[in-house]
């Protein structure tokens, strides 16, 4: 019995051996399935025939010869997983590779929306300002000619309303000393209302929009956006104001860019002065932008005058503060090399799709 | 104003060159607008001699002139009457780049050699137009008899003028006076005033016992009037010295009486003004309110109507002169005039600005009493004056003088705490430096020791001229202006810090714009004036009204007063005629257009109120939703975008929003196609309409597209509608059920009907229910369509077993049938 069984284990082995012997050489996944159904196939598979075979064999030796052709059949079966991931993954690169494409071609077309550049400049200066603790507030663009003028130190008739030409709304009394309703001229006016709102200390800066009644032209826009700032609280300096436009400058053009103040007459100021930044096209050595002068100027600013203070009730020998003024558009025309402010207004697709590539 | 350097050299030295002298004014507050150099483009002219003048041989009105001009002697051809022998002249060399005499637009021309009349003519002799110096074509500009014959025109007549750009608050820097006080204070030069004799104090010409020469009988608008009456004058034209400065400051030659009014205007900044005394009823002048409707012919010979705001000179019979303004044609100096009455006065600044407004006459004089002059200034001014008329005029000389001068103004003091300059400046200055400043400056500082630790006061004496300088802060910037801007540290605000607010409706209005732009849409920002025909064009009917109300405003308290455009009328009360417009100029050169903007409207409330300023979204498109591309298939290039991509857009944007509860519900606002409009509701409010632009509509702003689409929302109710959300909104870790319902409803069932009665039917576990196919054909009845719907089931603490799932189909089953007479289709 013995003799018999170990010849039934030398067919074990030489069907392992051919199995394996075949599987090596199989290279597609079509050969590897007809390999399957022959050797491990369920019904009709050779390995699966060696156990239909058994009942030849006596009940003693069957056991041992079941357990020798079950270890038989998971280790081809563990041959065959392997040769299968290695035949699948070849057909998978193969598969890819016809799968290729030419990268170069366009991608498929996303409609790209932009941001107008006011909003992307009014955006920076908001996120600037809000670093050094300045809250950005707006306000009416109609207003009353009390915090337009009067209030700002700019009396009914007195030559220094002359600066600004005004639009007016409603009706127009003909008495001068009525408080009128006008479109703002600058961003001011907010100065007087947030001072009446609040007690010191005041850090605000207001973006909005103004109106000028004066004609057009490439760098004068009758209607405009500003931006204006205002600190007020006890020890707030003329240096403080330098600095502060110093670092907004800095952020907007470049660490070395300097502010240079030169005396001017801004009714709500005292001392007054307008600023200029240092060339942002030139870095100071003269150019085009900045007509050979090294310095751009970027707008208006000053202490608050004592007399604004006192129109909102603010004691002037106990508070301070500094007050500037700038025009958005100067900003946007400067940092991308803008010559013409009509350009703003027009809405072109082809001017404002300048933009998409810009973010703050 | 116009301020030649050669005339300021007159009364300070100058220590910079001109292009430091203006750098360090505007620094100064004193802004140089431009640096003109009169002469610099005066090559090839020379002064000239007339030797010689004779009759052109072929023509009547033609002279040969020979002249010379160093080791030049040279023929030339010249038409102009006034030549004359023994003459000293410009002569222009061949090459010469001169202006043209001839032409009424300034052109340059190179002067060539040329025959006239069959004369050969080698230069020519100047006129001050083609010099460039006036628009004097008349005849040639004669030079003065000292002019150096052989020497460079430029060397002798050349100047610099410098442009200056005079602040309000800087009258006293009206004037080259003036001025040369700001040079020599900021330049720590001497002041050379002229010298001016004094006038005597009589009233001799009118006799002791008569009325005075003038008198003031409004005094509240008038604080002085100098008269100065002068006897004996000769009216002739005005030395060349003196024609020359008016020239170089700006200003037309009349006459020596006139020409010295106005000279002395220009170096004191006080006007003048003189009258021919024999035209003058009574011989004297009263300043007086004018009546009401008071008449006066002024000297540009157009008659005036007054009012009893506005000030006149009268005399004993009538008005001579609008005061401050301009005079009276009827007492002007004339050729013929010998008695002189000399006017020098302080008018009240806001009367002279209501004169100079109302009459549109905003003369030299009118312009510098509107900004409010030092009464003091008068009577040196009179004395300037009448002393260059008697240099002029040798026979004359003065009969009396007046000065009516109620209440003196006198030199003003302003305390500056020390300390001041460092709270104001973050920074200080030695008081010595301060007080030399200041003193430069003519306002004379006196040290006060404060008490024991105390900071100092500085006493300034302010002089007259400076209204300006009222209280301490005004003397902070006289000292900063002076020692420099360039010495201010630059520091940051030190102390509290403000609470950290942040306004939410702004962020909102930029978190939807991110959304726009991110939804490929293009953010324009358009004026906010508009006219009503603009707005009309939104209606089929020629009539604009609001989706909101259906009412069109009443613009009386949004219009402006005065404008500059024909389409600015009104501030606008929506943004859609803008989007249209701009959308409809993009077309030109876009085969598709997506805008949105994000801008307040205003609406307008009772006159006198200001408006409401509510902002808005409006969005606009049209054009191809997909060009050519490789991607795309023939059926879907060029297709036109249409009312559903505007509902993506509106719906991707309420979703990511955050808001919950929207309802889109037809709309029949008329700027839309009927059908094809919807409004927009949250929680059952409106918040806006969108939909197709009528065709008429899209005609009426030059739109040819195919479908237009135009939003408009109410940005601050859609603000309103966003609710701050913490963590989640109930999403369930349960697998959701998806089952798809096909439902066969009537043809005028809306699909949101439907969608609505199956998530009613379900409620709560039914999630949504998407439409995703719709079927006209032979597989449902003629008049009904099938709407396909997937509609995802969950319950936040279980997964649904299949039991429940199929009693909510029947629900869903029972309710559609029921409520739609639908029925589903298997
Ligand atoms: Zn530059």
């Amino acid at each position: 019995m013995t003799t018999g069984g170990s010849i039934e284990v030398g067919q074990i082995e030489a069907l392992e051996r051919e199995a394996t012997d075949r599987l090596a050489q199989i290279a597609d996944e079509a050969a590897l399935e007809g390999w399957f159904r022959e050797f491990l196939g369920r019904k009709d598979g050779k390995l699966s025939g060696l156990l239909r075979g058994m009942g030849a064999l006596s009940p003693e030796e069957r056991p041992r010869f079941g357990a020798a052709v079950n270890a038989t059949k998971d280790r081809v079966t563990a041959a065959y997983e392997a040769r299968k991931a290695t035949v699948g993954g070849a057909a998978l690169t193969a598969r890819l590779a016809a799968d290729a494409v030419d990268i170069t071609q366009p991608g498929r077309p996303v409609p790209m929306g932009t941001l107008h550049p006011t909003t992307l400049v009014t955006r920076e200066l908001s996120a600037i300002f809000a670093l050094l603790g300045f809250q950005t507030i707006e306000g009416p663009e109609v207003e009353e000619t009390r915090y337009n003028f009067d209030l700002l130190n700019i009396p009914t008739n007195h030559p220094a309303r002359d600066k600004w030409d005004t639009f007016y709304v409603g009706s127009r009394g003909t008495d001068d000393t009525v408080n009128e309703i006008v479109l703002r001229t600058h961003t001011s006016p907010m100065q007087a209302r947030t001072m009446q709102r609040q007690d010191p200390p005041v850090r605000v800066i207001v973006p909005g929009r103004c109106y000028r009644y004066e004609a057009t032209d490439a760098s004068h826009e009758a209607i405009f956006f500003q931006l204006e700032g205002l600190a007020v609280d006890k020890k707030i300096t003329m240096s403080d104001l330098k600095g502060t436009l110093t670092e907004m400058t800095r952020q907007l053009f470049g660490s070395s860019t300097k502010v240079r103040f030169r005396c001017d007459f801004f009714p709500f100021v005292e001392p007054g002065v307008d600023f200029s930044a240092t060339c942002a096209v030139c870095g100071g050595k003269g150019c085009r932008v900045c007509k050979g002068t090294g310095w751009l100027e970027l707008g208006g600013a000053g202490m608050v005058h004592p007399n604004v203070l006192r129109n909102v009730g603010y004691d002037p020998a106990i508070y301070s503060g500094f007050a500037f003024g700038l025009g958005i558009e100067r900003i946007v025309m400067i940092k991308y090399g803008i010559d013409d402010i009509r350009n703003f207004y027009a809405n072109d697709l082809r001017f404002l799709e300048e933009f998409a590539g810009t973010r703050i | 104003m116009n301020v030649p350097l050669s005339w300021l050299r007159d009364f300070v030295d100058l220590t910079l060159a001109p292009g430091d002298l203006a750098a360090r004014l505007t620094m100064a507050g004193v802004e140089v607008e431009a640096i003109r150099e009169v002469g610099a483009e005066w090559e090839q002219v020379y002064v000239g001699y007339v030797e010689g003048v004779e009759r052109h041989p072929n023509a009547d009105r033609l002279n040969l002139v020979r002249v010379v001009a160093g080791e030049r002697a040279l023929t030339v051809v010249t038409g102009a009457p006034n030549i004359a022998e023994g003459q000293k002249v410009p002569l222009a060399l061949v090459g010469a780049r001169l202006w043209d005499g001839h032409s009424d637009e300034p052109k340059r021309i190179t002067l060539k050699a040329s025959t006239i009349r069959g004369v050969p003519s080698q230069g020519m002799v100047c006129s001050e137009k083609e010099l460039g110096l006036s628009d004097e074509h008349e005849g040639i500009m004669v030079l003065p008899d000292d002019a150096p014959v052989g020497t460079p025109l430029r060397d002798y007549l050349g100047d610099t003028i410098l442009e200056l750009e005079i602040t309000p608050n800087l009258v006293h820097d009206f004037s080259i006076l003036g001025v040369a006080r700001e040079v020599a204070a900021l330049t720590a030069q001497p002041l050379h005033p002229p010298h001016v004799p004094d006038l005597p104090r009589s009233q001799a010409a009118t006799g002791t016992d008569d009325p005075p020469l003038v008198a003031i009988d409004a005094p509240e608008l008038c604080a002085r009037c100098v008269g100065v009456a002068i006897a004996g004058v000769t009216v002739a034209e005005s030395p060349e010295w003196l024609k020359g400065r008016l020239a170089a400051a700006g200003l037309r030659a009349i006459n020596n009486i006139a020409d010295v009014t106005n000279y002395v205007m220009l170096e004191w900044g006080q006007p003048l003004h003189a009258y021919d005394r024999d035209q003058l009823a009574g011989g004297r002048i009263v300043v007086r309110r004018s009546e009401p409707g008071e008449r006066i012919e002024s000297l540009d010979h157009v008659v005036r109507t007054l009012d009893e705001r506005m000030l006149v000179i009268g005399d004993a019979e009538r008005a001579v002169g609008i005061a401050g303004v301009m005079g009276g044609a009827q007492s002007e100096i004339g050729d013929g005039t010998t008695n002189v009455l000399l006017e020098a006065a302080n008018f009240n600044q806001y009367a002279v600005r209501h004169a100079m407004q109302t009459l549109k006459l905003p003369s030299d004089a009118a312009v510098r009493f509107g900004r409010g002059l030092d009464p003091n200034l008068a009577w040196e001014a009179a004395a300037r004056a009448t002393a260059l008329i008697l240099d002029l005029c040798p026979g004359a000389r003065v009969t009396g003088t007046a000065d009516a001068y109620p209440a003196p103004t006198t030199e003003r003091t302003v305390d500056l705490p020390y300390g001041e300059i460092a709270r104001l400046l973050g920074v200080t200055y030695p008081v010595e430096q301060t007080v030399e400043v200041l003193g430069r400056l003519d306002l004379g500082a006196t040290v006060i020791d404060g008490a024991a630790g105390e900071e100092p006061t500085l006493r300034v004496i302010v002089p007259t001229w400076r209204q300006d300088i009222t209280q301490s802060a005004d003397l902070v910037e006289e000292i900063i202006r002076v020692i420099g801007y360039d010495t201010l540290p630059t520091t940051l605000p030190e102390g509290r810090t403000v609470e950290p607010r942040r306004d939410p409706l702004r962020l909102f209005a930029d978190e939807t714009r991110d959304i726009l732009a991110a939804s490929g849409l293009h953010e324009i920002v358009c004026y906010s004036l508009t006219d009503e025909p603009s707005l009309d064009r939104l209606a089929t009917d020629g009539r604009w009204v609001t989706w909101w109300e259906r009412d069109r405003p009443r613009f009386d308290a949004t219009r402006l007063v005065n404008t500059l455009r024909s389409d600015w009328q009104i501030l606008r009360p929506t943004l859609m005629a803008d989007a249209l417009k701009t959308l409809s100029q993009n077309l030109k050169f876009r085969p598709t257009v997506r805008l949105f903007e994000v801008r307040p409207v205003y609406l307008p409330r009772q006159l006198g109120q200001l408006p409401v300023e509510r902002l808005t979204l409006s969005i606009a498109l049209a054009g191809e939703r997909t060009g050519r591309s490789l991607y795309t298939t023939a059926g879907e290039v060029g297709a036109s975008l249409d009312f559903f991509d505007l509902k993506g857009t509106v719906e991707a944007l309420v979703a990511r929003l955050g808001i919950d509860g929207v309802t889109y519900t037809p709309s029949d606002y008329a700027a839309f196609s009927p059908g094809r409009a919807a409004e927009l509701r949250i929680a059952g409010d409106l918040i806006g309409v969108f939909g197709e632009a009528h065709p008429q509509v899209a005609a009426n702003f030059g739109i040819a597209a195919a479908r237009t689409m135009l939003a408009e929302f109410d940005a601050e109710a859609l603000f309103s509608k966003v609710e701050k959300r913490m963590g989640t909104t109930g999403a369930t870790r349960f697998q959701p059920t998806v089952q798809d319902f096909a439902v066969v409803v009537d043809e005028a069932t809306a699909a949101g009907t439907v969608e609505e009665a199956i998530l009613t039917a379900a409620k709560p576990l039914a999630q949504s229910a998407r439409l995703f196919d719709l079927y006209r054909g032979e597989q449902v009845p003629t008049g009904k369509k099938s709407l396909a719907f997937e509609v995802t089931f969950s319950a936040p603490n279980r997964a649904l077993a299949e039991r429940e799932i199929e009693g909510l189909r029947r629900r869903i089953e029972g309710a559609l049938q029921k409520r739609l007479k639908a029925t589903l289709r298997a």
